[in-house]
């Protein structure tokens, strides 16, 4: 059965962490029914919210991953993306983002805008994602609708217009009234499922002319049709959901719905103003990138006859292998066709083709534009492109972060060890802000991500869902080694007691150099050094560099020159010379007045402007240097350079000092001469350690 | 040349010389001219020779990129180490830009007890001893008498000197017979220190309006060389 594309929507559901939009999402299902019966995210029945699908989200529940799960409500089908509301996992909301057509931003009537809402409204703003409001909670003491709906335009700078209006508040809260009908909805029977619409109780009547009249005051100059009827006062239903709709589409407008999930109110509300105001794929342009032609951009056309153009958005490991989450932008994936992609350059048959409801899966034999399925079995990592034979295009890349933070893994046991490279092998490509890698100086294996948060779930994800016990290190930083100064050097080596001798001589010497890591010159005249063995020499100069004698990390920025020497007709080797290297350097070092170098951080804090003193007096104790501050009214930014060192546990703290309103990245910048006092402590800690180890 | 003789002799001794031996903690100065003349080349080659002395500035700026405000900051740093062949550029720049702060504000409105807020902030919370505060693009012309006597607050409480630049609209700007631009005429008592910047000839030439008790028009020897942007003798 074909579906309407004009009857298709695909949307997220993004919000801060406790507005309650897993609830939310759990409520749409039961009232689409396709599910049965109602799990609370904290259950007391331990069976948990459908869409939490990982144990450890039920466990901390919070929505870590986002699944998508289709559902049909009156004839039209939403693919609902259930987007994760945690900092530490932003590129998951990007990622759904991506995708999706339009947004509902729920919003919880106590807290209002909350930190997260705003990062996620920014996001969602870099992706031209139209949105609806949902105001949530409103059975909860302290509920106040309109006051959020205030926030929405100061903080967040939304065009908000109520249609709805709340029946009571707090423990009165019965339902809303409909400000476009003009009529009351009551939610009635066990669970809500059951609708009452009578006229509009005689004491809110007033309240209710007076908004509608300022909700058709914002609309009306999206529409000039509605601008005439409230002229001529022939106002009707189908004229104001067509102003809202193009406001909506626009992103010039909000209309702003409310309820309570959790006592099933205003959710169906929700539903019909989801299908009514947000776009079908249809309405919203993509682009994709022509890989032939110079990366030229090309608009998809959401239609069955051009080439199939899907971008897999999302992987899950289930229990039957993997699963990739596709959008098609263009054209129909059949099951059983033939797909490319465009960044592996491999071809692949389409095996399984399903829609998922959380869980459940239903397999289904078409894909159409616009629609979001999930493929079995697929080789490939999330943001790759698949296109129809013939079409070589990539989608627009996602914007990646870089890692920020590394620690290093050890499996307990050999079992957990062979779990652990499934694992990594999976996350990396789940997940394109986890890496991993194995130290070649440590052997010690690495994982890197965005934020300590982060690589610790992927760290109980490894125990839990493989079985993968592991040991973790502390956080660590690359330091460096360097001198300060320009020595001479002049060094024998010399072993000439009995059989074969070695001799060598090496003179000259060593100076900072600013550019590069290292350079070797050699000034040798008059073979002082034969040139058979210059190369012995810098091969031994090069091998010292690779542990420095401070605190064992290897030295940069070193420049070697050569000038004198001398060598033994007979005993005198490449090894002599080598080793004569080794010690000149060695000596010299020393001398060189050595110090050790550690990476400074590029950091940028954003966050509102009321706690602009906490975030300069933290970075200020993390012997952090701030380079300057933007102030946009009631939002401000900092950027500033802070030793990576310091930069463990920032996240948690920043969190606290700013009641989770702030966020911050950060990029390597340079590597910094550490301080005196800090540089004897490290020194002092890498004796101890040497010393620990050779007494063993 | 090493930074210490650089301090010593260079242009901005002469600027400080002509206004008494410099603004002074818990002062306010102003540089006046029409738009375009080089006043953030100036406040910021001001800045810099503070820092090169080792004190703590915080420039504050309105509207303008904090991008640009940086590259003002190299380009001043790279002329004058070229121009005074100074040795150990790179150690000395690495050094100073740690005492320097930017703060922008670039939301239409700003009052001027948002900015005080950030600046407190900085200097409290933020651990910044600053020295002298560097306020490009306020507009002091039309501050209210109130907002002016927070900022002498704020220079006296906190012990450090405000320097501000000060645009005069217009191709021919109005100064009365003291040399007094007229939209600061009612502003002047406030000031400790008003010098204007105007085209003479080819260059740009500073005089001294009001220095400190002294209202006697001053010129004050220097110029601002055109290629560098830095203030040079005459």
């Amino acid at each position: 059965m074909k579906t309407d594309i004009s009857k298709m929507r695909n949307i997220g559901i993004s919000a801060h962490i406790d507005s309650g939009k897993t609830t939310l999402t759990e409520r749409i299902l039961f009232y689409c029914k396709r599910i049965h019966s109602i799990h609370e995210v904290r259950g007391k029945d331990g069976v948990g919210a459908t869409m939490d699908s990982m144990e450890l989200e039920k466990e901390r529940g919070i929505t870590i991953a986002s699944a998508a799960t289709s559902v049909n409500w009156k004839g039209y089908d939403i693919n609902i993306i259930d987007t994760p509301g945690h900092v530490d996992f932003t590129i998951e909301v990007e990622r759904a983002l991506r995708v999706l057509d339009g947004a509902v931003l729920v919003l919880c009537s106590v807290a209002g805008v909350q930190s997260q809402s705003i990062t996620v409204d920014r996001q969602m703003k870099r992706y031209n994602v139209p949105r609806i409001a949902f105001i949530n909670k409103c059975d909860r003491t302290g509920a106040d609708p309109l006051k959020v709906k205030d926030q929405l335009v100061e903080k967040l700078g939304h065009n908000a217009v109520m249609i709805q209006l709340p029946i009571g508040l707090e423990d009165k809260h019965e339902g809303i009234i409909d400000l476009v009908t003009m009529k009351a909805v009551y939610f009635r029977g066990p669970d809500g499922e059951d609708i009452e619409i009578t006229d509009i109780p005689t004491d809110l009547l007033d309240e209710a002319e007076g908004k509608r009249e300022e909700m058709l005051d914002s609309i009306s100059m999206f529409s000039d049709e509605l601008m005439e009827a409230i002229m001529e006062e022939s106002v009707t239903e189908d004229l104001i959901h067509d102003a809202l709709r193009k406001g909506t589409l626009s992103q010039g407008l909000t209309p702003v719905c409310l309820g309570s999930a959790y006592k099933n109110k205003g959710v169906q509300a929700l539903l019909d103003a989801t299908t009514k105001y947000l776009p079908n794929p249809t309405e919203i342009e993509n682009i994709a990138l022509d890989l032939d032609n110079d990366e030229n951009e090309i608009i998809l056309e959401s239609v069955e006859s051009k080439p199939n153009v899907a971008l897999a958005f999302k992987l899950e490991d289930g229990q039957y292998g993997q699963l990739t989450y596709i959008r098609v932008y263009q054209g129909s994936i059949k099951k059983g066709s033939e797909l490319y992609n465009t960044r592996s350059r491999k071809k692949f048959k389409v095996g399984r083709l399903i829609k998922m409801h959380s869980d459940h899966m239903e397999d289904i034999i078409e894909a159409e534009h616009g629609d979001i399925a999930a493929l079995f079995g697929v080789e490939c990592a999330s943001g790759d492109t698949f296109v129809q034979t013939g079409l070589n295009y990539s989608m627009t890349s996602m914007f990646v972060p870089a890692p920020v933070i590394s620690l290093s893994i050890a499996p307990k046991d050999k079992k957990a060890a062979d779990n652990m490279a499934k694992a990594l092998n999976r996350f990396t490509k789940e997940d394109p802000t986890f890496r991993t890698f194995v130290d070649k100086e440590s052997n010690q294996t690495i994982i890197q991500g965005m934020g300590e948060l982060h690589l610790e779930v992927y760290v109980e994800r490894m125990k839990r869902e493989y079985a993968a016990e592991v040991e973790i290190g502390k956080p660590q930083v690359a330091y460096r080694e360097a001198i300060s100064k320009m020595v001479d050097f002049n060094y024998t080596h010399k072993k000439q007691t009995g059989g074969s001798g070695q001799f060598g001589r090496v003179a000259g010497f060593l100076e900072p150099l600013t550019e590069g890591d290292y350079e070797f010159v050699s000034k040798i005249k008059g073979g002082s050094i034969p040139t058979e063995y210059i190369p012995a020499c810098n091969k031994g100069f090069k091998s010292s560099l690779t542990k420095g004698s401070l605190i064992g990390f290897p030295i940069v920025g070193v420049k070697v020159t050569i000038n004198d020497g001398q060598s033994h007709a007979v005993d005198s080797s490449d090894m002599a010379f080598q080793s004569a290297a080794m010690g000149a350097f060695r000596d010299a070092y020393a001398r060189a007045k050595p110090v050790i170098l550690e990476p400074i951080m590029r950091v940028s804090i954003e966050g509102p402007t009321e706690f602009q003193g906490n975030v300069f007096g933290s970075i200020n104790q993390r012997r952090g240097i701030i380079i300057s501050s933007a102030d946009e009214g009631t939002f401000s930014s900092v950027d500033a350079e802070v030793p990576l060192s310091e930069m463990f546990g920032f996240s948690t703290t920043l969190r606290s000092l700013t009641q989770g309103k702030a966020e911050f990245s950060m990029e390597f910048l340079k590597y910094g001469k550490v301080p005196k006092g800090i540089s004897d402590e490290l020194i002092t800690e890498y004796e101890e350690k040497r010393r620990k180890e050779s007494g063993k | 040349m090493v930074r210490a003789e650089l301090n010593k002799r260079g242009p901005l001794r002469v600027f400080e010389k002509s206004i008494n031996g410099g603004l002074g903690k818990g002062h306010i100065g102003v540089l006046a001219s029409k738009k375009g003349v080089g006043k953030t080349a100036c406040l910021v080659h001001i800045a810099t020779d503070k820092l090169f002395r080792g004190r703590h500035v915080i420039h504050v700026s309105f509207s303008q990129k904090v991008d640009h405000i940086i590259s003002w900051y190299e380009d001043i740093f790279k002329e004058i180490a070229k121009k005074r062949d100074l040795e150990d550029a790179i150690d000395i720049h690495d050094e100073i830009i740690k005492n320097r702060v930017i703060m922008n504000f670039n939301s239409q409105g700003t009052t001027i007890d948002q900015v005080l807020v950030s600046l407190r902030a900085m200097m409290t919370e933020g651990n910044f001893p600053a020295d002298s505060v560097i306020f490009d693009g306020y507009k002091l012309s039309e501050a209210s008498p109130d907002d002016m006597n927070k900022l002498k607050t704020l220079a006296s409480d906190a012990d450090i000197e405000l320097w501000f630049s000060v645009s005069l609209n217009g191709e021919n700007p109005t100064f009365n017979e003291k040399g007094i631009p007229t939209v600061l005429e009612d502003r002047v008592k406030d000031l400790d220190v008003l010098i204007t910047l105007k085209f003479e000839g080819d260059y740009v030439h500073f005089q001294v309006i009001k220095d400190h008790e002294n209202m006697e028009l001053k010129d004050m020897s220097l110029k601002l060389d055109p290629k560098t942007m830095l203030i040079a003798r005459e």
